[in-house]
This record gives structure tokens, C-alpha cells and sequence, in this order.
């Protein structure tokens, strides 16, 4: 019996120091900082044409996958991630807002990458405030995320 | 599993062996030499009791030769305890009460009937009464229980929170409320749970996997919820409950009446809390990057409100009891208003800061309505018990509609869905419990069964989880073994059967199923029937060596079925920009528990210490993956059950020294460490995993009229650097708390007093298993809390006895 405690009591204290340190905590990391990056935050787009999705991504261990998702904001119920603010138009109900969802593996399990994505927005939709949401995962599953404020016109 | 059979079976055997049989009889008195009816005998231990005539004459035949400890109680005395050795066939005792000062306090005085429980059970066993509950009083029964070691809470705003037990949460850990399985909506970190406080009598809560005496969800631990006791004989009586709460400007108050004639009561409890917004010490909290600017240190929105009514009415014989309690508890509170889930929310400030006390959108409300019904039979050497119970839990979430993945652009008003329902789930909950005791020898055994039906329905614009039906049924042994004074022996064997049937759900918009735009209104969940059974098995050991040692053993297999939402769930959670994914084919998860407890108690000192392992071999775990989807998922990442191998252990030590007579200090520490051994996450933690802690306390309560004390508590909490997404990792912390209380005599009248100052250095710091941990809200400031107790008698002479 004393034996088994001793085990018990000796298992748990040994225990509290160690940290296998081997499992990665890291989250990827979005860059939008850079001269050839867009959109940024309250960058504006323009209808019926096409632009370019362009950002760095990087982690410790290996990247993943990124999404992107372009929504309205006419209500202004969500905020964006970042730092500042811009302007916002008034609230409207939308008609045919822009709606774009799409995801991407990552090839090749990198620590850097660049994205670049073509979209069009049609010249039919609705112009106002949009949010422009970018996500990537590291392979370990930690996912980071902005959202930015942009402006169809 | 042949050696556990081969166990039971054995102490099966000796059983039928040892059945020899000798009587003691005894006579209860009161301090004027009147004899006391009525009163409750029991013998500690041997799980035998019974209740004395008008003669005030109890016996118990059959006993096996030994010592035993007698415990009498009977309100409106002090519980007397005595040793007894019985070496002859019908030998007798008397026993003389003394009456209590305190008549009509409803709080029983107790004696160390916790001590005992706790040596008599092999599991790792935590006993509180009301006087713990008063003097903690946290926002929920939950927070209040926090201070326990080994026993952690996820804080959902100020009024709400659900119980961890080392770590394991959720459906991991099974609420039993007056004998019955408590059911709400355990899986959600944001869903606290519905049961009031002040109608908490003591409450047990069982560390450690304890599926074979409750069945599945008990895998983590279980929380026992007893009533209050019932109003003394021939008395009528009511008490009034205040409180107040400085950091969210809380009043409330629980007013109980109650009555009872000598063996008929009945009585009512009402309680009304109201909260505002909570404070915490900071001007700004960050959203991600974005800083929200808070009005007056407020977290928008988290105001709230509680409103609870309970009726009891019940017949207490000799041989027979019965019960019936009838509760309603309504909770109705708002999540902070500037991110719902993860998600940054963009807000009215000047609409929500008009008022700290308005609960507005988004915010929850759920009703829990309960009827059980309690009963009891004593004949021969037989004590039955029996529980019927209905439930119905109902809850709403209502949050502005935001069109979110392909959902359209503006809510359309034709779909029978209120515009502010995000979500609804409406359960109906019928249970049965039947247990029989029995004593014979030096066995006690234990039969008992375990049904439950209930029925799931959702609503609103939001799927996560679909509807189902699920039965459930359970039947176990359990057998408690005296092996001589200093040995129990446990054993116990148990089975069940579930069946869970889920429905199918279509979602109410259609989104693209492919690169061609093709649109369908997508089948979320399909109908699924599974069924699971279950063996489960537990043996165990108490063993005092010498009067101050007292150890323990006990290992054991419990069990859990899955939930709808791991088999079944297929939505994406928009709040945490994550799609979830169920997995039908998950297996019923399965967990080995090792348990030791060794206490050691000698003049003045106690020493406590409780470590264990824990491995199970198919953990359910929600996995977030690397992918996204852009169909199913709307672009959200990929969440996904799956099973994988577990390893976890950690202990508990509680340490006290009396400095002096009036002069208590304290420290009680926990730890615990979890690890995934295979699968996706091989090598992670578990989510809200608890970081290592120590409470050091220091009391004085010299032994004055009145019951003053003055308590400081400082806990000190490690870093939980062991994460998994999408945790985040967390600084340690030190935070103090301060309580006190005295009784005074206002005209004859009692009044307890209890003051609190919660996080009294109005330190700022996070903590790791809250639910707002993940957009960085510290926790709340300094909280001072008062509450005032007022037992108010209306008593029958003839029965007092002073």
C-alpha cells in the first residue's frame, strides 16, 4: 500500500515539471503589410473587374490551408479585426450583394507562402461596405484569421 | 473482467456463508429523560438505519459481533454519536439528546458525518453543506463549488457556469439533482446549469470516473445535489435569504415557508436574483486587433436575471417516505455584446450603455421544469428507493440575424422562425431509479436500476445539432463488504443499454454544391439509429490501519455513450468560425480510472492526499483539422470527432493545521496532466485543461457567541502552456479573497451575516477554462458580495424541548 502512494505521490511530482515541449502552439501568421498585398483594410474594389488576392503567409512548422469569404456589411453587424476603423456607408438591405466562399490547400506543406487568387466581382451587384475574411490553418490545425473592412463600388 | 466477476461472485459467497445474526435494541431520551420518537438511528458504515418509536425504542436484528458506531439525529437536537461493542444477542443501549440551541435553524449542525461518508466510500468523495454554500456564495452553484480542489468551472459571464472535475466537463460529468439525473444542454460551453443555489441542501460531488453507480456521463465525476432537509416536526418555519453584489450591482433574496405536523410537510422556496452588466478591470479589451473601448469598466450585455420556485410536500414514516418536488428555474442572460462566440459583433454603444442592467440581444434564456418524485421503503432488513422524474428544459438564444455562409441576404419572414431565434432545443426527460439495499452479514448490497427517455426538438435559424430521441437503461450490483473493523471491502458490476435516434435536418436555404453553381438545400443530418451496451465494473478498499490513517483504493471502468452532437452534428458554428463535423460510426468511450486517497489526521494537523490515473482508450475528441470546406462548411474550418487514445492524471492535497483553538490555515493544491497518445493531436492536452493551482488559507473563528469567523483566502494558479486549438495559452495568476460572518440576535431573532470580497486586489488576470478566454476578457474585478440569513420559527411548544 505505501508503496503504491509512494509510486503515486513521486509519478505525480516528477510529472509537474515536464513538457514534452515537442507539440507545436503556434499560430500562423497573415501578412498584409507588404507593398504587393490586397486587399488591406478599407482598400476599395470595383465592380465588373477583376483583382488579385494577394498575401503572406507564413508558420513555425507547416501551413495548411486558407479560405477566403467576401460578405456584405450593409447592416454593420460584424466588426472587422483590425486596428482602425473606415467609413462606413449607411445601413441598406441588400438586393444581390456579392457572395464569394472559397478554400485552398496549400501545396507541399510550406512554412512560407504567398497566395495569389484572382476574383471578379460581377458589375451587377450591390455596391457598399463588405467584409473581405482571410483564414489559414497551420497543419496542426490553429487557424488565423482577419477581417477586413473593403468597399465594392 | 473474469478476475472483477471472479471478485464479486466471491463476495457473493461469503455472504450466504456468514449470515448469523444478533439484536441490539436501544431507547433514545431527551435531556428531561422523555422519551424521543421519531428520531433517525442510523449505523455508520453498515448503510443500516432506523427510526424510533413513540416509546423512543429502536432495534436492529441480525447485526454480525462487533463494534459499531451509532448515530442519532433528530431536528431540534444535537446529533449524538456513540461507539458500541456488541458481543451478545440483544443487548441494549441508551442514548441521551441533547437539544440544540439553535431549534429552529434550518441548517443542520452536523456532526462528522462527512468524515464518515467519506471513509465508507472508496471513490474519491467531497462533501459540502449550506454553511460552505453561504459562505462561498459565487454567481452560480457552480462557482460557489470552485473552491473545492479538483473541482474547476467554465465561467459563462457573471450568473452562469458548468462544472469541470479534474478537467473533464460537459456530458463527462453527471449533475444529480434530488436524486435524479439533472438534463439540460450539458454540451455547450456557453449553457450554464439550471439550479438554484439556495434550494441546495449539501452537495457531494464524487471525483473520478463513477459510471457504475450512475451510469453514462458519470465517466468524469458526478455532482450530487440533495435537498433541503424537511421543516422540524410540529413546527412551521420560514427564512429569508438577501444578497447583494457589488461588481454587477446584484440584489436577490430566497424565501422559504415551510410546515410540517408529525409526519405530513410541505413547503415552498421562491428565489429572484437580478444582475448587471459585470465589471472588469480594464478600460479596453481587444477583439482580435480591434480594441473595444468598455463604458465604465461594464462588459456590455452580460446582465441577467434568475427566477426559481420549488414546492415540497412529502409524508415521513417510520417505514415508508415519499416525497414530491415540483421546481421551476428560469435564467435569462445576455453574452457580451461586442463578440458572439469569436466573432467580432459591431454595437449599439450608446443603445447598451444607456443601461448596465438591460438584457438585450445576443442573450439566452432557458426554463427547467422539474415534478420528481421520491420514495422510500424500509422492511426488514431491506431499504427500497424509488424515483420518478420529468423534465423539461427549454432554451432560447436569440441573436440578430446576420446572413452568414450562403444564408440569404435578408431574412425571409415566411419561415415560422422568429427573426432573433438563432437557436432552440426543447427537451422532455422522463427518468425512473430503483435501488434496493440491503443488509445482511457483514454485506451490504446494492440493486439498482436506471431508465431515462427523452426527447430532443429543435428550432430557429442556426443547426448544429439535430433532433433525437434517446432511451437509456442500466442495472447494477454493488456490494460493500466488512471485512473486519478496519477493511471495506467494494465491489460492483454494472450494465447498460442505449439507443439513440437522431432525425434527419435539410437546411431552410440552399447553397452550392459544386463549381457549376448547382444549388441544394443541404441534408445536414440523415435519420441514425445506435444502439450501445455497456459492462462496467469497480473495486475498491478503505482501510484504517490506526485512528489518525485512513486509506483508500479504487479502480474501476466507466463508461459514456456518445451525444447526438458528436454522432450527428453537421453545422458550422458561425461564432467560432468552425464547421463541425459528427462521426456516426464513434464507439461508446471507455475509461480506467485508478484512484488512491491516503488522510492522515493527528492532533491538529490533517493531511489529505488524492492522486490518480486515468487512460482511456477511444477519448471523443472534436479535432480541428488543417482544411476548410466551402460547400458543407461555408468556408469555416474543419472540425471533426474522432476518437483517440488518452492518458491523464494528476491528484489533489488538502493540508490544515489548528494553530490554535480560534487559528485554522489551510492549503489545498491541485494538478492534473492530460496527454493525447494517438491521433491527430498525439502528444496535445485536452482542451480546457486546468492549470496547476494552490489555495492558501488562513481562518480564525474563535468559539464565541454568534459563530464569528474572518477567512483570507489567497490562490495562487501556474500557466496552462498545454494547449490545443483553439486554445490560447494562459499566464498564471494570484488572486485573494476575503469572507466573514457573524450571528447576531436582533428581539430574540437570529440573523446571519455574511460578508465576501471576492478578487479582493482587483487584480487583472485570465482564466484558462472560462468561456471568454478566447477573445481575452479578464475576469471579473473585485466583487463584494453580502448576504443575510433570517430563520424565522413558528413552533408548536409541546415538541421543543429546551
Amino acid at each position: 500500500m505505501k508503496r503504491i502512494i509512494i509510486f503515486f505521490a513521486m509519478a505525480s511530482l516528477l510529472s509537474c515539471g515536464k513538457d514534452d515541449g515537442t507539440t507545436d502552439t503556434e499560430y500562423p501568421v497573415i501578412d498584409i503589410a507588404y507593398a504587393d498585398a490586397f486587399p488591406v483594410q478599407c482598400s476599395t474594389i470595383q465592380r465588373g473587374e477583376t483583382f488579385v488576392f494577394r498575401a503572406k503567409f507564413s508558420d513555425n512548422v507547416a501551413l495548411g490551408s486558407f479560405s477566403l469569404d467576401v460578405h456584405d456589411n450593409f447592416d454593420h453587424h460584424t466588426h472587422s479585426t483590425e486596428v482602425n476603423e473606415c467609413d462606413m456607408e449607411p445601413v441598406k438591405t441588400p438586393v444581390k450583394p456579392f457572395v464569394y466562399i472559397n478554400s485552398f490547400e496549400i501545396p507541399g506543406a510550406p512554412r512560407i507562402y504567398e497566395a495569389s487568387v484572382e476574383l471578379t466581382v460581377p458589375a451587377d451587384v450591390d455596391p457598399g461596405d463588405y467584409h473581405f475574411m482571410i483564414r489559414v490553418t497551420d497543419r496542426e490545425g490553429w487557424q488565423t484569421m482577419r477581417g477586413l473592412s473593403i468597399k465594392i463600388q | 473482467m473474469k478476475i472483477v466477476l471472479g471478485v464479486v461472485a466471491g463476495l457473493f459467497y461469503v455472504s450466504f456463508a456468514c449470515g448469523q445474526g444478533f439484536r441490539l435494541s436501544g431507547r433514545v431520551t431527551g435531556g428531561d429523560g422523555a422519551p424521543v420518537s421519531d428520531a433517525h438511528v442510523v449505523l455508520l458504515g453498515t448503510g443500516r438505519q432506523a427510526n424510533t418509536g413513540k416509546d423512543g425504542e429502536f432495534s436492529f436484528a441480525a447485526l454480525a459481533k462487533g463494534s459499531y458506531s451509532i448515530r442519532v439525529q433528530k431536528e431540534g437536537y444535537r446529533s449524538h454519536r456513540t461507539e458500541i461493542r456488541l458481543e451478545r444477542d440483544g443487548q441494549q443501549i441508551a442514548i441521551r439528546l441533547d437539544s440544540a440551541m439553535h431549534v429552529l435553524d434550518e441548517v443542520l449542525v452536523t456532526d462528522n458525518h462527512v468524515e464518515r461518508r467519506k471513509q465508507h466510500e472508496s471513490l474519491n468523495v467531497e462533501v459540502v453543506g449550506r454553511d460552505f454554500i453561504y459562505r462561498n456564495l459565487g454567481g452560480s452553484l457552480m462557482k460557489t463549488l470552485e473552491r473545492l480542489p479538483g473541482v474547476q468551472t467554465i465561467g459563462i459571464g457573471s450568473g452562469q457556469s458548468k462544472p469541470l472535475i479534474r478537467g473533464l466537463g460537459f456530458n463527462r460529468v453527471m449533475v444529480v439533482d434530488r436524486g435524479v439525473k439533472h438534463e439540460g444542454q450539458q454540451w455547450g460551453a456557453d449553457h450554464g446549469l439550471e439550479l438554484d443555489q439556495f434550494a441546495a441542501g449539501e452537495v457531494e460531488i464524487i471525483k473520478g470516473a463513477a459510471s457504475f453507480v450512475y451510469g453514462s456521463d458519470a465517466i468524469g465525476g458526478a455532482i450530487d445535489v440533495k435537498p433541503e432537509s424537511p421543516p422540524a416536526p410540529h413546527t412551521a418555519m420560514a427564512s429569508v435569504d438577501l444578497m447583494g453584489r457589488s461588481n454587477n450591482g446584484s440584489y436577490g433574496t430566497s424565501v422559504r415557508f415551510g410546515g410540517r405536523g408529525s409526519r405530513w410537510f410541505g413547503d415552498g422556496r421562491a428565489t429572484y436574483q437580478r444582475y448587471g452588466d459585470y465589471r472588469v478591470p480594464t478600460d479596453t479589451v481587444h477583439v482580435y486587433d480591434y480594441a473595444v473601448a468598455l463604458h465604465k469598466q461594464h462588459l456590455r450585455n452580460t446582465a441577467g436575471q434568475e427566477m426559481n420556485l420549488h414546492l415540497t410536500a412529502g409524508y415521513l414514516g417510520e417505514r415508508f417516505n415519499s416525497v414530491l418536488y415540483v421546481s421551476n428555474t428560469y435564467n435569462k442572460a445576455g453574452f457580451f455584446a461586442n463578440a458572439h462566440g469569436l466573432e467580432p459583433r459591431r454595437v449599439d454603444a450608446g443603445m447598451h450603455d444607456r443601461s448596465a442592467r438591460d438584457i438585450l440581444m445576443p442573450r439566452q434564456q432557458v426554463n427547467h421544469f422539474k415534478v420528481i418524485s421520491r420514495n422510500a421503503v424500509h422492511f426488514g432488513a431491506h431499504h427500497l428507493q424509488a424515483e420518478l422524474g420529468f423534465q423539461r428544459n427549454f432554451r432560447q438564444e436569440f441573436s440578430q440575424y446576420v446572413n452568414h455562409g450562403y444564408m440569404p441576404p435578408v431574412f425571409p419572414d415566411t419561415l415560422g422562425i422568429p427573426m432573433g431565434l438563432e437557436r432552440e432545443f426543447d427537451k422532455f426527460v422522463y427518468s425512473l431509479n430503483v435501488k434496493d439495499h440491503w443488509e445482511t452479514g457483514r454485506h451490504t448490497l446494492t440493486f439498482g436500476f436506471n431508465g431515462e427517455y427523452q426527447d430532443n426538438a429543435i428550432d430557429g435559424w442556426t443547426f448544429l445539432v439535430p433532433s433525437f430521441d434517446q432511451l437509456t437503461a442500466g442495472a447494477f450490483v454493488y456490494d460493500k463488504y466488512r471485512l473486519n473493523d478496519k477493511t471495506l471491502l467494494h465491489a460492483a458490476l454494472r450494465y447498460d443499454h442505449g439507443s439513440l435516434r437522431m432525425s434527419a435536418y435539410r437546411d431552410w436555404f440552399p447553397s452550392p454544391v459544386d463549381d457549376s453553381g448547382t444549388q441544394e438545400y443541404l441534408l445536414r443530418a440523415a435519420d441514425l439509429h445506435r444502439r450501445f451496451n455497456s459492462v462496467v465494473w469497480s473495486v475498491g478498499i478503505n482501510y484504517d490501519p490506526a485512528d489518525a490513517v485512513s486509506l483508500k483504493a479504487n479502480i474501476g471502468k466507466s463508461f459514456r455513450m456518445p451525444i447526438a452532437k458528436e454522432l450527428s452534428a453537421n453545422g458550422v458554428n458561425y461564432h467560432y468560425f468552425s464547421y463541425e463535423q459528427g462521426n456516426p460510426s464513434l464507439s461508446a468511450e471507455q475509461s480506467y480510472q485508478a484512484d488512491l486517497s491516503a488522510a492522515w489526521q493527528h492532533g491538529g494537523w490533517r493531511i489529505i492526499v488524492s492522486p490518480f490515473y486515468n487512460y482511456f482508450p477511444n477519448y471523443i475528441y472534436l479535432n480541428p483539422t488543417a482544411r476548410f470546406d466551402h460547400y458543407y462548411g461555408a468556408g469555416n474550418q474543419v472540425f471533426q470527432y474522432e476518437q483517440s487514445r488518452v492518458m491523464r492524471y494528476g491528484g489533489e492535497l488538502q493540508l490544515s493545521r489548528r494553530i490554535s483553538s480560534a487559528l485554522t490555515a489551510e492549503v489545498l493544491a491541485e494538478y492534473l496532466f492530460s496527454k493525447q497518445l494517438s491521433g491527430a493531436k498525439k502528444g496535445f492536452s485536452l482542451p480546457f485543461a486546468p492549470p496547476p493551482s494552490v489555495l492558501m488559507n488562513m481562518t480564525w473563528a474563535p468559539d464565541r457567541a454568534g459563530n464569528p469567523f474572518v477567512s483570507l483566502d489567497y490562490k495562487l494558479v501556474g500557466r496552462q502552456y498545454r494547449i490545443v486549438p483553439p486554445e490560447r495559452k494562459t499566464d498564471g495568476y494570484g488572486v485573494a479573497a476575503l469572507q466573514a460572518g457573524y450571528t447576531v440576535s436582533v428581539a430574540n431573532q437570529e440573523v446571519h451575516l455574511n460578508l465576501q470580497v471576492q478578487n479582493l486586489l482587483n487584480t487583472r488576470y485570465m482564466d484558462h477554462t472560462s468561456f471568454y478566454r478566447l477573445i481575452e476578457l479578464p475576469e471579473m474585478g473585485r466583487n463584494i458580495v453580502f448576504s443575510m440569513r433570517i430563520p424565522v420559527g413558528i413552533a408548536n411548544r409541546n415538541s421543543i424541548k429546551e
